[in-house]
């Protein structure tokens, strides 16, 4: 019996908005509890919410970057359930009517394009923060501190589809949904910080069957990591239990980082009952053509955008995805950069290899303003040219990145331009010839490894100023005739 | 005492010819207050020295000239479940007992610019959720027509001050009649607004899409200047509304008697009064003719499904983890169940109850979800309606105040008491209750006016041409009860 695996995943952005979603304390990032709070996310009596509408706004961009159709009217319903640090004790969330619904995404695993189907885009208010003294958990803590300076934060979630078949392909979903939020310039998107938080969605059943499997839900991890490795564990154990003809039960479980393994947080006898109900404190939400519209005009840049600009330079789908993934400004120096050399495989390697790990290695975060464009393609040019070797561009790069210099008249000003001039190259040749008569003559033929040997030793007598190859071409003219 | 309170516009008039002074007028509804308190109980908390320091600054400012305005100096009580700053707010509940709030209702904040003074906080059924006081906390308020029957309720408090000369008006807030039903009961004006005129922003809810805030006072005229000064667009609510006031197309006015409203189950007393009314109105040239709105009769079990479901929610909020009352246990989820189950009363559990079954899965379609269907059947009806009629009337009250006791044990019939009242808040509808005479044991009576939404000035002009007609001007005489001696 062979058993596949399927994945949904419903995924929590925090939007990087000023203000909250219901009412106008600022959005903080701080450590200091309790700091920015009113009547209304505090949940005080006869406090009411008003909808931010850059919010609405906000989850509209992202619907449309997602692909969705756009519910007209749609609706704030309330999800009862109690929890200290949900002060209404019932969310403001959204139920049959979300913003955003039926889209996909296209997403790159290796060389190769997916989509994923995105079921819903809805709207929702996020909850305060609880430390549980002890234990860690509600049911055995000594005590209960509350944070309520997250309570009300807009909070978008996005749900696809039961369609994801592996842990890779859910890392590679959240990778791509990260990217959508950051480029849409919605949210801050850092895992670290909890601005994406997943869930996932996941059973198996018998290959080629209609039906899924009895599903168990991951809740709450923030790290990619956590995620595949939470995802191939689970996957694992159920797959041994079918195979054990041991019955699985619907129920939660979270990833246990430290002894690396899913445990159970608690059993869902059929669907929990939230009773939604339509929320009469706020009146239908009315997206209409022009709303949508000038949300269509804030969206600049798309992953999916970029990609398709990176893939027309030339590169791979891999190297364009991994650019497109990266930070914006290596994005943008490369598609500047390979504009001048037109080499897109050079550029992007000297610029995700040797620039990155040098930046890496210098521990700077953010290139120099007179690194630009035109320097580092001058630069690309003259080692792809053969006229300096790649060690010179790599020293070269190393001065650049501390001082205002150009390639090229640095170059040649530090005697770095390796010579191509035959003559001269004939008379080194000749030399070391005469030098290494033993190993001349133990030579077989021109794929021996001391050809390497003899280049290696006129390349130390010209203290690397020629050209490698050129040596190789007149030394093996010179054995072999 | 001198339980005869003229006019705000008289009363502004005797402040601006420097005949009275706020701060006497204060000291004479704080001295009403004060001598009827121990019968009435119908307040929960009494502002003298910040009322009087406040008057006083009315009298400064009259002296100088520097009036603000048609309510400044006068003295107007708080139903306890709005939120004053700094006041415990405490919706005659358990729960909320040393709740101060930190902040204004919106409506509070306007009546804080027009310079009138707040005299204190009255007392309710417990979250608004009763016909007669009986559910508060802190024990009852007595009729001041007679303090063996019931004053009405929710805002049985608030009703019965402006009655017994304590105030010179008060804020009720109504749900399904809670401002109208204890202002007939009491013999007073009581006026519910278009949903959407006023801001509920720190009105403590007990169903949103129902709950009004308005004024209880002597006359239409005075509930005119109340509504005035707190009705608008509020920001901080997002179901307030930009209001547009209609005024009927003639003169002459045609006005429909809602038949439903004048059969079985109301009384003959009740009935009687529409008639006297009706006969006035044709008498002044207007026409009345009988109309049926069928779903009026289902506007009841409606009411008690939609309220209690709105409830269930908007009172999750009290589980002691913030403020209110906390009752010690040894885990977060044994205090929050702890602290509901003291602090909330038995009607408030049981609707909170009613509700969350309404809500429940495989439940929701059948109750609730058909409850919002037929609501909105009730409200094209009443747009029809209002095609062929510029306003409604019908009684207030099925019957005049009950005695105490009297129907709780059989909470139907309890609720039966906002029959007339309850179409009105399912409709977003404006609608007023204005005292028209005296049953046969001396117990006030009251007509209702219904009016198209927005409609809510015409509609007090209309109400104000039939106090005059009526020229209703009986005054309670507030003695102990029989209970009481």
């Amino acid at each position: 019996m062979s058993l596949k695996p399927t994945i949904g995943m419903e995924t929590h952005v925090e939007l990087d908005t000023e203000s909250k979603m219901f009412c106008s304390c600022k959005v903080v990032e701080t450590d200091e509890p309790n700091i920015s709070l009113c009547p209304t996310c505090l949940g005080l009596p006869g406090a009411l919410p008003v909808p931010n509408k850059k919010a609405i706004e906000y989850i509209v961009m992202l619907s449309l970057g997602a692909n969705c159709s756009i519910t007209k009217e749609g609706m704030f319903h309330r999800k009862n359930y109690f929890y200290p640090d949900l002060p209404k004790n019932y969310q403001i969330s959204q139920f049959d009517f979300p913003v955003g619904v039926e889209g996909s995404l296209e997403i790159v695993i290796e060389d190769n394009l997916h989509t994923v189907a995105i079921e819903r885009v809805h709207m929702e208010e996020d909850t305060g923060k609880s430390i549980h003294l002890g234990s860690g958990r509600i049911d055995s803590a000594t005590s209960t501190l509350l944070d309520f300076n997250r309570s009300g934060v807009p909070l978008v979630e996005v749900v696809t589809k039961p369609i994801i078949s592996s842990a890779k392909m859910a890392v590679a979903y959240i990778e791509e949904l990260r990217q959508l939020v950051i480029d849409l310039g919605i949210s801050k998107g850092k895992l670290e910080k909890g601005n994406l938080r997943f869930d996932a969605n996941i059973s198996v059943a018998e290959e080629g069957s209609d039906e899924l499997g009895v599903k168990v839900e991951i809740k709450n991890m923030n790290s990619l990591k956590s995620l595949e490795k939470a995802i191939d564990y689970e996957i694992l154990r159920q797959t041994k239990m079918v195979q054990d003809k041991e019955s699985i039960i619907q129920e939660t479980r979270h990833w246990d980082e430290n002894k690396q393994v899913t445990l159970s947080m608690r059993t869902k006898e059929g669907s929990a009952d939230y009773r939604y109900f339509s929320d009469p404190d706020l009146p239908n939400m009315v997206i209409n053509d022009e709303f949508i519209e000038i949300s269509q005009n804030q969206i600049k840049e798309t992953p999916e955008k970029k990609r398709k600009t990176l893939l027309d330079t030339g590169l791979s789908l891999s190297d364009s995805n991994y650019l497109d993934k990266g930070q914006r400004w290596l994005y943008e120096l490369y598609l500047s950069t390979v504009k001048e050399t037109g080499d897109c495989k050079s550029t992007f390697n000297f610029l995700t290899g040797e620039l990155q790990g040098q930046m890496r290695k210098a521990e700077i975060s953010e290139l120099p303003q007179w690194v630009n464009s035109e320097k580092l393609a001058s630069l690309i040019n003259l080692f792809e040219n053969n006229e300096i070797s790649f060690t010179s561009a790599k020293d070269i790069l190393a001065k650049l990145l501390i001082e205002d210099i150009d390639p090229k008249s640095f170059a040649s000003d530090n005697n770095l331009i390796q010579s191509s001039d035959n003559d001269e190259i004939k008379a080194l040749v000749t030399l070391v010839i005469n030098e290494n008569q033993d190993i001349v003559e133990r030579l077989e033929n021109p794929e021996d490894k001391l050809v390497g040997f003899l280049v290696g030793q006129v390349m130390k007598s010209s203290e690397s100023k020629v050209n490698p190859g050129s040596v190789k071409e007149v030394l093996l003219k010179e054995l072999f005739g | 005492m001198n339980r005869n309170i003229p006019s705000i516009s008289k009363l502004n008039n005797l402040f601006l010819d420097k005949e009275l002074k706020p701060s006497e007028l204060f000291e004479q509804v704080y001295e009403n207050a004060s001598f009827t308190e121990s019968i009435l109980h119908a307040h929960l908390e009494l502002f003298h020295d910040e009322g009087l320091e406040n008057s006083k600054k009315s009298d400064e400012r009259f002296l100088k000239g520097e009036s603000l305005g048609k309510l400044d100096g006068i003295p107007i009580a708080i139903k306890d479940n709005i939120n004053v700053y700094g006041y415990k707010t405490t919706c005659s509940s358990k729960m909320l007992s040393n709740y101060v709030s930190p902040y204004d209702a919106t409506v509070i904040g306007m009546l804080k610019e027009t310079g009138s003074t707040f005299t204190g906080k009255t007392n309710l059924d417990e979250f608004a959720m009763g016909s007669s006081t009986e559910n508060s906390a802190y024990g009852p308020t007595k009729n001041p027509w007679n303090p063996d029957y019931v004053p009405g309720g929710s805002s049985g408090g608030s009703a019965a001050v402006v009655s017994a000369g304590s105030a010179v008006a008060s804020l009720g807030s109504d749900t399904g009649g809670s401002i109208r039903q204890p202002a007939s009961f009491c013999g007073v004006v009581g006026f519910k607004p278009t949903y959407g005129t006023v801001s509920r922003f720190g009105l403590i809810a007990f169903a949103s899409s129902l709950d009004q805030i308005g004024p209880i006072t002597n006359t239409v005229d005075d509930a005119r200047i109340i509504f005035d000064n707190i009705q608008g667009y509020d920001p901080k609510d997002a179901t307030s509304i930009k209001p547009q006031y209609t005024e009927p197309k003639n003169k002459k006015l045609k006005i429909g008697i809602i038949k439903e409203l004048m059969q079985e189950g109301v009384s003959e007393d009740s009935q009687n009064e529409v008639n006297k009314v009706t006969q006035l109105l044709e008498n002044s040239g207007h026409e009345v003719l009988e109309t049926s709105l069928p779903l009026t009769e289902m506007a009841l079990s409606v009411y008690y499904l939609i309220a209690p479901a709105e409830c269930s929610a908007n009172l999750s909020r009290f589980d002691g983890v913030r403020f209110g009352l906390r009752e010690p246990a040894s885990g977060s989820y044994e205090m929050m169940n702890k602290t509901r189950a003291v602090g909330f009363g038995e009607e408030v559990k049981k609707r909170i109850l009613l509700g969350t079954y309404a809500l429940s899965a495989g439940y929701f379609d059948e109750y609730y979800g058909r409850a919002l269907k037929v609501r909105s059947k009730i409200i094209s009806d009443f747009q029809k309606a209002f095609d062929d009629f510029d306003f409604l009337i019908s009684p207030t009250t099925p019957s005049p105040a009950f005695k105490f006791g009297e129907k709780t044990e059989n909470p139907l019939e309890m609720y039966l008491s906002d029959l007339c009242t309850i179409p009105a808040n399912l409709a977003g509808l404006p609608a007023i209750s204005i005292p028209t005479g005296l049953s046969d044991n001396n117990m006030p009576l009251s007509i209702q006016l219904m009016g198209k939404p927005c409609s809510d000035y015409s509609l007090l002009d209309l109400a104000e041409s039939i106090e005059d007609m009526v020229s209703f001007n009986h005054l309670p005489k507030i003695t102990k009860g029989d209970n009481e001696s």
